[in-house]
């Protein structure tokens, strides 16, 4: 690809991509110490909800400080936009919830909206009705003149989750984004992300909380000690095709012919039939399982998805 | 609210901090001195009472908690502090930034308030090097008071320090009285109301306010303060020399008769007190100044015993020595002392050191019974003389005689008249009345002439002190004759003087 | 006052000074070019190095001029004062005040120039605290940004580094100027009340003025003392009173009843505070023997700043002045002089030496005496004669044509030359400032010493022409506007040390800075070999050996490396001394403590300056914070 407009009519249009992604930490005299990312290669299309998933230290906090600018990469390239994701102006379009809410703790809320605000030059008029609008989104109204240093976490996380939204961005990076939410929470915030995303906006996440990513993610990566090890349609990745279960109640087990048969002389009704999905956990404690037997291979091994 | 809580509480803070800081401020200004003016306030609370209860810091001094707190806030690095602003004053002192300079000694000395080297150093440098610095005499004058001044508040924070006492009386007696600019000087300091507060015109003396002080300094090792750098042979000089010069500037200023007499009188008495004090020797033991004359007596008396023990053993064996001598020697010996060769005065010298008979010689020779007499007696005798040797010694480092003479003739209507009469030709001469200039001088050296005759003094002729004192007369008294186109008197009333002195004074010319 | 390093006047400043800086600057952009290109070279190779390092520079041209938003900058200087309101900066000036209140005790108030102590005490711990305050916050501010992390969520925004750091040292310095205000302000009163005092006058002071036959009533006596002086008053018959000036001022005095019962009563202080305008001439010397010399003699003086003049000689300490006009000084030149005196002899003691003041037409040679004045060395505090020049002068004591002598290589050249000088211009009695003296408005004021065997000496500063007095207020606020440029310049390394270093030792490197900008002019002349014991190592090598600085070191192999070595580290601090800015001469606590306006020239060349430090530092700041990953 040689742009990051979509290449042919249909084809969403690229929103993030990475060639040869890699990130060496490097001690004091230069010798290598903590290889965190190897060349990860990885597409991201407009629309998408995407799930970076990881173990601790894996690498996805990388990849997203590397898509942000925030780190440079030793090797390959990171775009954002279509431009290189050092390139500042690229931040006019993205909006970034940090994976702890690294906001200033002398500021109330409303002024660190209005702070954040500021910095994308909005308008006066704008930055205070969009303050507003999203004090109400995250449900601290109430709280905007208190300073941020007396919110709970929940709060600061909602905070967070505010200024990442001030600029209405049009790609929105979340870092963890439930951790230190309730579960009342943990649903709004699924509930918002699938909101964002029908409004057309392109969200990556990076979580190892498995069930937020099922239930809000399009497309995940599974991301092992630095490299990309599955990445696919979550539908997809959890459909096991060469095995067939049969869920019924009432009957004793016997061939599935005959069961039906059995089911039919017996006026018995059949509850499902056909490819049986697994659960995201499963599927990436096998991958991570994969990975410290075959260090260095990409799996694609029981589980097969049709990704990319 | 929350915010609106924590905010007053903050403010509550501040406000209570700085309520307490009020006492403090209010309890620990410190007092000024209300000679100098300033604000001549008492102080706070604590200065007063600390001034009441004449409490001091352990005994040092003043409690100052300006100092108290830079010596703390220098976190222990007080003595590189101090070097800093050490090298700052010499720094404004080079640079001629008087006004700095003192700031900066003001906070050297709060820095280290009980280094006494910095008081005295800088006290010096005020008082001698920066006042020099000034073209205008009483500007001067200004900064040798601000040396002394410096020094009083040193003695301020450290009560227990003589020397610094010492100081005080010597800066105001010296530098006051023996500066080129001493007349000038005196006069300012009579003047000086600030300095003097209410002290009566006549006791702004130099030398009076000196010698108060000197006699502070005396007190306090009198009570046991340790006396360090200086030897208590001088130290206890100086009061009662300043009596002396005391009596000395009267004349300069003109004051004679009863005045005159009683000062010299006191100086004697103070002088003679001086010699009553036991000072430590080199060699261990103590002596007295005025025991000289004491221990020679004893001297003399065993010589007498010792004849009467043995009469004629003396004369005997001088005989004996005598006769021993080679004869060049004994001519020498034998010729008058006014008529002796230069040779012949080393050989004289070496001859009588030959013939000198001691009080041992002489107690040997003595057998029989009163041998063991005689010996214990010149046993005495040698310590007598020893005495007498040592206390010499230390007389000659303060002029002892020579200030007693003094002190004594001083006293004569004829020193009196004498000086008086000098004084007024003086002034006819400045005043270009020769006549009576002339006059003046004649009766003057009248005077001279009888007292220089008296019986009290024989040696007074022979003092090289007066004599050169008298040189300088003649040679004024020259002045005006030569003014008048008079001849030398023959024979001269003071010829005597002329004869023994003339050497004393390098450009003196004697009369042809 | 003192002025050791007079600034040239502005024009003669500008362009010398902008040629140095922009060939210093090009060499620095030169070299952090180059040492940027060698350490992405060492990784990329040196083809893609000289491309991104170009890239770097069109970017940072783009973020400096295109897009850098004033309203983002805004936005990250308001975070900057509401971080220092965090962080309580506020407490410096709770310091200010707790230091005053506690050291206005051990100023004294009896000094010669208290004005001189308070003002240079205020004005000194108004400077020394603002810089620790710059350097705490200059310092900390983004180092501790950077280990919250706030920083990600702000470099996640369109937010340019050079709007980080343009925005930090605005923020600051909107928070240094409002503590610096408050600090003035309460500075002033400061000085204002610790100067105040009165004198009574009791009744009984006063005494008849016995010489004056014609003036019945007068009456003269001196006041009570307060703050260590007095002053002397004369009140005549109709209740009428003046007051002396001592210790630099003066009082005003009122008469409160009438007759027998009469008291007076003495207003407040006034001519503390003042802010003289001063006209400043070209020193130079003319020699015993009538030649003109740079420097004067010296009397055996360590410090050199005054040159002396030997009296009743030709000797003459000559300041040529430029640019007047009587519409400048209608009436005449009202001088100010500051003299030494040295005596070779005692003299009179109690008579001061005297002195001549004349003014000499530089054209045409023509020398006008106007007056015989008693050099009072020192007398009056502060120590500053005041002569007049009047504009017409009438029957002056001695009029004569004199021409310099100059030694040059084509021997001594006169200046009117003998063909030149016109006798007759000696003729007349009476001679008009403008008209006969001034040659374009250039004019020679020379001062000479008639005594012999005493001498004078002077230094530039020394005699000005005292044009006007300019207001003390604002005098106070350009001394405060100096402290404010050092502030900023203190800011600016600060918060560009701080874009590569952690908190404390970015705080370090700007302490270093500031000390080495104290110290400029030492570094400058270690650098340039003019100091005693060589350069840094062979100094160390003297310290470890205990060597004599005088003596010569022996001459061999270990010495000549020394030397070497020596030369290398002299180039090292040269570089280092010509970016260190000269805050050692930013002060001017002196100007305003010993009443002399600042001129308004001087302000200029150093804002000048402090822009020249300040733009520079902020564009490497610039650099070292894109070149750095945020998060770590």
């Amino acid at each position: 690809m040689s742009s990051g407009k979509s290449t042919a009519p249909g084809t969403p249009e690229v929103i993030v991509e990475t060639r040869n992604l890699t990130k060496i930490y490097r001690d004091f005299w230069g010798r290598q110490k903590v290889r965190a990312l190897k060349a990860l290669d990885l597409t991201i299309y407009r629309g998408e909800v995407f799930g970076l998933l990881g173990p601790n230290g894996s690498g996805k906090t990388t990849t997203m400080k590397l898509l942000l600018g925030l780190l440079f990469p030793t090797e390959g390239q990171a775009l954002v936009f279509g431009r290189d994701a050092t390139d500042v102006s690229k931040n006019e379009r993205i909006g970034y919830l940090p994976e702890e809410t690294y906001l200033y703790r002398f500021l109330t809320g409303e002024e660190t909206l209005e702070f954040f605000g500021r910095l994308f030059n909005m308008p006066a008029a704008v930055r205070r009705q969009r303050t507003a609008e999203l004090l109400e989104l995250v449900g601290l109204t109430a709280a905007r003149k208190r300073q941020v240093r007396e919110y709970s976490k929940g709060m600061a996380r909602r905070l967070g989750l505010a200024q990442a939204l001030i600029n209405d961005p049009e790609l929105i990076l979340l870092d963890e984004p439930t951790t230190g939410l309730d579960p009342i929470g943990t649903r709004a915030m699924k509930d918002l992300i699938l909101r964002l995303r029908d409004q057309g906006k392109t969200i990556i996440m990076c979580s190892h909380l498995l069930a937020d990513v099922q239930d809000v993610c399009d497309r995940i990566g599974i991301l092992y000690d630095g490299e990309l090890k599955e990445l696919g349609r979550v539908d997809a990745l959890l459909k096991v095709r060469d095995m067939t279960e049969i869920r019924f109640s009432g009957g004793d087990g016997a061939l599935v012919d005959e069961v039906k048969q059995v089911i039919e002389r017996h006026n018995g009704r059949i509850h499902f039939i056909g490819n049986p999905t697994t659960t995201l956990e499963e599927l990436f404690l096998q991958i991570i399982r994969e990975s410290e037997a075959h260090p260095g291979r990409r799996v694609r091994g029981g589980i097969s998805g049709d990704g990319h | 609210m929350t915010f609106r809580a924590a905010f007053f509480r903050k403010i509550a803070f501040l406000v209570v901090i700085a309520i307490l800081l009020l006492p403090l401020f209010w309890l620990g200004q410190p007092s000024t001195s209300p000679a100098r003016g300033a604000r001549g306030g008492p102080g706070g609370i604590l200065a007063q009472l600390r001034t009441r209860s004449g409490l001091s810091e352990a005994e040092l001094g003043e409690i100052d908690p300006t100092s108290e707190a830079m010596r703390l806030t220098t976190l222990g690095l007080r003595g590189v502090a101090a070097n800093i602003l050490w090298t700052k004053a010499d720094t404004y002192k080079m640079k001629k930034d008087w006004t700095n300079l003192s700031a900066t000694l003001e906070q050297l000395v709060k820095l280290e308030p009980h280094f006494i080297s910095v008081w005295r150093f800088q006290a010096w440098n005020l008082s001698y090097n920066v006042s020099a610095e000034f073209d205008d005499y009483r500007k001067r004058y200004e900064w040798v008071i601000r040396g002394i001044e410096f020094l009083k508040k040193g003695v301020r924070y450290n009560e227990r320090e003589p020397k610094l006492l010492w100081d005080v009386g010597w800066f105001t007696a010296q530098k006051i009285g023996r500066a080129d600019e001493s007349k000038q000087f005196r006069r300012l300091f009579k003047q000086d109301d600030d300095f003097h507060g209410p002290r009566p015109l006549e006791e702004r003396d130099n030398w009076l306010v000196g010698k108060e002080w000197f006699a502070r300094g005396e007190e306090l090792v009198e009570q046991g303060a340790t006396l360090r750098g200086i030897s208590p042979l001088l130290f206890f000089s100086d009061r009662p020399m300043c009596q002396m010069n005391y009596s000395e500037f009267l004349s300069k200023d003109g004051i004679f008769g009863e005045r005159a007499k009683q000062s010299w009188s006191r100086a004697l008495e103070e002088w003679l007190q001086y010699g009553d004090r036991e000072f430590p020797t080199y060699e261990g033991g103590t002596i007295r100044l005025n025991d000289k004359e004491r221990f020679d007596t004893r001297a003399q008396e065993i010589w007498e015993e010792l004849e009467k023990l043995a009469p004629g053993l003396k004369a005997k064996i001088e005989q004996e020595k005598r006769a021993r001598l080679r004869p060049e020697e004994r001519r020498a010996l034998d010729t008058p002392f006014e008529e002796r060769t230069p040779e012949q005065q080393a050989l004289a010298f070496e001859a009588s050191r030959k013939v000198h008979v001691t009080h041992r010689e002489v107690a040997q020779r003595i057998t029989g019974p009163r041998r063991s007499e005689a010996l214990k007696l010149a046993e005495e005798a040698e310590k007598a003389l020893q005495m007498s040797s040592k206390i010499d010694q230390q007389r000659t480092i303060v002029n002892f005689e020579y200030w007693r003479m003094r002190a004594r003739f001083e006293q004569t209507p004829q020193a009196i008249e004498a000086r008086e009469y000098i004084y007024l030709g003086d002034e006819a001469f400045r005043a270009a009345d020769l006549t009576r200039a002339k006059q003046y001088y004649d009766l003057g050296l009248q005077k001279w002439r009888e007292l220089l005759d008296l019986p009290e003094f024989p040696q007074l002729k022979h003092d090289g002190n007066t004599g050169r004192e008298l040189i300088d007369v003649i040679r004024n008294y020259q002045r005006i004759l030569d003014a008048r186109d008079e001849p030398w008197p023959r024979p001269f009333i003071l010829q005597d003087i002329i004869d023994l002195h003339k050497d004393s004074v390098p450009d003196f010319e004697p009369p042809a | 006052m003192v002025i050791e390093n007079l600034l040239p006047p502005f024009p003669q400043w500008f362009l010398p000074a902008l040629g140095i800086w922009i060939g210093v600057l090009a060499l620095v952009a030169l070299v952090g070019f180059f040492l940027g290109w060698l350490v992405v070279a060492l990784e990329r190779g040196p083809r893609e190095a000289l491309v991104r390092n170009w890239q770097a520079v069109v970017q940072a041209l783009d973020d400096f001029v295109r897009r850098l938003s004033l309203k983002r900058a805004h936005g990250l200087a308001y975070l900057a004062v509401k971080e220092s309101i965090r962080r309580r900066v506020i407490a410096v000036f709770v310091v200010f005040l707790v230091l005053l209140m506690f050291a206005g005790w051990h100023i004294d108030p009896a000094s010669r120039e208290p004005a001189v102590l308070y003002l240079n005490f205020v004005l000194s711990s108004t400077t020394y605290l603002m810089l620790l305050l710059a350097l705490f916050i200059g310092s900390f501010s983004l180092p501790t940004d950077i280990r919250n992390r706030t920083i990600h969520t702000v470099v996640t925004k369109p937010v340019r580094a050079s709007e980080i750091i343009l925005g930090r040292l605005s923020g600051f310095a909107w928070v240094t100027t409002f503590i610096l205000v408050g600090m003035g302000v309460v500075s002033y009163f400061f000085v204002i009340f610790g100067l105040n005092h009165r004198h009574a006058l009791p009744a009984a002071n006063l005494q008849p003025v016995a010489e004056a036959p014609g003036e019945t009533g007068t009456l003269t006596g001196l006041t009570a003392p307060a703050f260590g002086h007095r002053h002397r008053v004369y009140v005549d018959a109709d209740g009428r009173g003046r007051v002396e000036v001592a210790r630099g001022h003066y009082h005003s005095i009122r008469m409160i009843g009438s007759g027998p019962e009469a008291r007076y009563e003495i207003g407040p202080p006034e001519g503390f505070l003042l802010a003289r305008v001063p006209v400043y001439g070209r020193l130079e010397f003319r020699d015993r023997d009538g030649l003109d010399t740079d420097k004067g003699l010296n009397v055996g003086d360590e410090w050199t700043y005054r040159g002396y003049i030997q009296g009743a000689s030709p000797a003459a300490l000559i300041w040529t002045f430029s640019g007047l006009t009587p519409q400048r000084f209608p009436t005449g030149l009202p001088l100010e002089l500051t003299l030494g005196v040295f005596r070779t002899h005692k003299g009179n003691i109690e008579k001061p030496v005297l002195g001549s003041i004349a003014v000499r037409n530089p054209r045409t040679g023509l020398y006008v005496e106007t007056e015989i004045f008693e050099s009072k060395e020192f007398a009056e505090v502060p120590e500053i004669k005041r002569l007049f020049v009047p504009r017409t002068i009438i029957n002056p004591p001695s009029v004569q044509i004199i021409q310099r002598k100059k030694n040059t290589v084509e021997g001594i050249v006169l200046s009117p030359p003998n063909e030149d000088v016109r006798m007759e211009l000696t003729q007349k009695r009476e001679f008009d400032l403008y008209e006969d003296l001034c040659d374009n408005g250039r004019v020679e004021v020379w001062i000479r010493c008639i005594e012999p065997g005493q001498y004078f000496g002077a230094a530039q500063p020394d005699l000005y022409i005292r044009a006007r007095d300019a207001s003390f207020i604002v005098n106070m606020f350009k001394a405060c506007y100096g402290i404010w440029l050092v502030t900023l310049i203190v800011l600016a390394y600060g918060i560009t040390a701080s874009t590569f270093l952690s908190a404390p030792v970015a705080m370090v490197a700007t302490i270093g800075v500031l000390v080495g900008g104290l110290f400029r002019d030492f570094v400058i002349k270690l650098a340039l070999g003019q100091t005693y014991g060589g350069g840094p190592f062979e100094s160390l090598y003297r310290l470890v050996t205990q060597e004599n600085v005088m003596s010569e070191l022996e001459p061999g192999l270990g010495t000549l490396l020394l030397k070497m070595a020596d030369v290398i580290a002299r180039g090292f601090l040269f570089a280092v001394a010509s970016i260190l800015p000269p805050l050692g001469q930013f002060g001017w606590s002196d100007w305003v403590a010993h009443g002399f306006d600042i001129p308004w020239e001087h302000v200029l060349i150093r804002t000048l300056q402090t822009l020249a430090f300040v733009g520079p530092v902020i564009v490497a700041g610039y650099f070292f914070l894109r070149a750095r990953e945020i998060a770590e």
